[in-house]
């Protein structure tokens, strides 16, 4: 039984998400400025075609400038309030954490509408700190979610068994507490990461042409002309989900190894 | 010369009452044992003296000084928890060095403490090691040599064995034994193993549902169990419920079903009485023995250890009885009918 639930999600998980990428990728390297196959022959023109037409880098430059802007203060809000709400009884910590994850279940075309008008209002709408601000509404939740869950997963008694050594709250804080919560903070740190580099929603209502994130131009291009420096963008960007990825199951075999 | 005092502490989690008017005074430099059942509030006593539970009402004193409200981080009290509780993320050497740390003691003084300690619990190979790389007894002399590096008034342990098995356990019970020698440190160890708490104990506390029982030596423990919770908890007994009276000369006469003797009562006074006979103390014969006092009775069944053999009776009265026996000459057989006797002076009136 469990083979045939093993087998059958493999395949629905190739059919539907790798066979697609996997048909695409290869136009990458086509010499064709049309995306059709077969393909008629292999180049690098269009990842040159990448590099040298405007604004296809500044954009890949926009999209680390925010994402680093995010996970920066995602880390910052999502990590103050995992270890905030560790603090609290059982009742506050339900109520508390219901409010720090709420962003996650609010549509981001609601979001991007509201912080657009509101942004907008306030007069420093388009920015590089709104796009920041927004993303990291989206992106503090999932940082608050890794570090509650490895502060949950932590030993309560080494905590007591530093303080009958004499360490004080502050020193069993940054001694224990938080290095063995660290990876949790790196977990957290990549899903921020990866949520502002890919998120379209909010960036299409709040980007102006000088901040354009690099799935607003990918989705811009789309639009106008399908050429293959589109896939090799899409190729650039799942390089980089892979890379994630593989940090993501580090860390995990990490944790596990302890 | 009394280091630490406790003074009818009394605690209640909610409306349950876990601890009821504890007290007890534990001099500097003993080794003392909370023996009692699963429930009986032991960790919730070595919690209080740690600082990590609050009392609802009582004191504690430490050398005359007040401790009760003191937070677990200024008691200066080592701590050895039954989950050894080393930091997963620290070697060997930064667990054991982390206490001196806290305190602020020079590098060099740190490294030649943690040296010192490593060879008192012998595991000086081991101290680059990471504690996810020792085993169960190696982690727990780790722990040991930790809550003991910078010399606490008092060390607490929390059943520092029950993970373990039974080999190592004895060796390092002999050990700790040994480090308590060679330290002079005060310890409060906490276990529901009752050989454990005897073998290395100066004094035990036995605990029942919240209360101390009897705070002893383990010799006056089990010959003079102070109340039946204790005489049935420390080893085995056998106990007949009687009447105690006393004649005009002064002298005690015990009476139960079918025995009526004269002893030693001390000043207890006359009523209602329990008598305790340790098995090893009742002699199985073919015929009543002299100066003794005689039960006739059924022997129900054996088990036989090679040294000796453990005997079930039925006494005339149908009460059941348990006695040792010599083995040497093979052991009764079931059925038969015996004279079980014990002397006066063995019996324990308890109380
Ligand atoms: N935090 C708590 N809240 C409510 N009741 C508690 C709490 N901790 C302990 N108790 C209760 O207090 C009583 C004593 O518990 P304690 O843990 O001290 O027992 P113990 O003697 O250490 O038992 P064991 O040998 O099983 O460890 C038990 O009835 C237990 O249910
Ligand atoms: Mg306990």
């Amino acid at each position: 039984m469990s083979k045939v639930v093993y087998w059958v999600s493999l395949s629905f998980a190739f059919f539907f998400l790798a066979a697609p990428l996997l048909i695409v990728l290869p136009l990458a390297f086509n010499d064709s400025s049309f995306l059709t196959y077969p393909m008629e022959g292999f180049t690098f023109r269009w990842f040159g075609v990448f590099f040298d037409t405007p604004p296809w880098l500044s954009s890949l430059a926009n999209s680390f400038k925010v994402a680093l802007g995010t996970t920066l203060a995602a880390l910052l809000i999502g990590g103050l309030a995992a270890m905030g709400v560790m603090l609290l009884g059982r009742w506050g910590r339900i109520v508390m954490s219901a409010l720090f994850v709420s962003p996650l279940v609010i549509p981001s075309v609601v979001l991007g509408v509201a912080m657009a008008y509101a942004f907008g209002r306030a007069g420093w709408g388009g920015g590089y700190l709104s796009l920041v601000f927004a993303h990291t509404i989206l992106a503090a939740p999932l940082v608050f979610l890794a570090v509650t869950t490895s502060l949950m997963g932590l030993d309560p008694e080494l905590d007591r068994a530093a303080a009958s050594m004499g360490a004080s709250r502050w020193r069993r804080f940054h001694t224990v507490t938080l290095p063995l919560a660290m990876p949790g903070f790196a977990t957290g740190a990549l899903f921020a990461f990866i949520t502002s580099f890919d998120e379209v929603v909010v960036a299409l209502f709040l980007s102006t042409p000088q901040t354009q994130t690099l799935p607003i131009t990918l989705f811009s291009s789309l639009r106008d002309r399908l050429e293959p420096t589109i896939v090799v963008v899409a190729l650039l960007l799942s390089i980089v989900s892979c890379l994630f990825i593989l940090a993501l199951n580090r860390l995990q075999r990490r944790g596990a190894g302890r | 010369m009394t280091s630490l005092e406790i003074r009818k502490i009394d605690k209640f989690y909610g409306v349950h009452q876990a601890l009821f008017d504890v007290s007890l005074s534990i001099g500097k430099g003993e080794f003392v044992t909370l023996l009692g059942p699963s429930g009986s509030g032991k960790t919730t006593l070595l919690k209080i003296l740690a600082g990590f539970e609050t009392v609802s009402g009582g004191e504690i004193t430490l050398d005359g000084r007040n401790i009760t409200e003191l937070k677990p981080e200024a008691r200066n009290f080592g701590l050895v928890f039954q989950g050894y509780a080393l930091f997963p993320h620290m070697t060997v050497r930064e667990n054991i060095a982390y206490p001196l740390k806290v305190r602020r003691m020079p590098r060099d003084a740190v490294a030649t403490r943690v040296r010192e300690m490593l060879d008192l619990v012998q595991l000086a190979r081991f101290i680059d090691r990471k504690p996810s790389e020792l085993s169960g007894g190696q982690q727990q002399r780790v722990a040991l040599a930790r809550a003991l590096a910078f010399r606490p008034d008092v060390l607490l342990l929390d059943e520092p064995m029950s993970a373990l098995d039974k080999k190592l356990r004895v060796d390092l019970q002999e050990e700790l034994r040994q480090i308590h020698q060679t330290l002079g440190t005060t310890f409060i160890n906490v276990t529901h193993d009752q050989e454990e708490a005897m073998h290395m104990s100066d004094r035990i506390a036995v605990m029942n549902h919240g209360r101390i029982e009897q705070f002893d030596t383990a010799f006056a423990l089990y010959r003079h169990p102070g109340a039946r919770f204790v005489a049935e908890f420390i080893g085995k007994s056998n106990i007949f419920p009687g009447e105690l009276t006393r004649e005009d000369g002064g002298s005690a006469i015990f009476r139960a079903e079918g025995m009526e003797m004269r002893l030693d009562a001390g000043s207890r006074t006359p009523g209602a009485a329990d008598l305790m006979v340790r098995p090893e103390d009742v002699l199985l014969g073919t015929a009543p023995a002299a100066g003794r006092v005689n039960l006739p009775a059924e022997v129900l069944g054996s088990t036989y250890s090679g040294d000796r053999a453990l005997y079930a009776l039925k006494l005339a009265s149908g009460r059941a009885l348990s006695a040792y026996g010599a083995a040497r000459s093979g052991v009764h057989p079931e059925g038969a009918q015996v004279f079980a006797s014990f002397s006066p002076e063995d019996a324990t009136l308890i109380g």
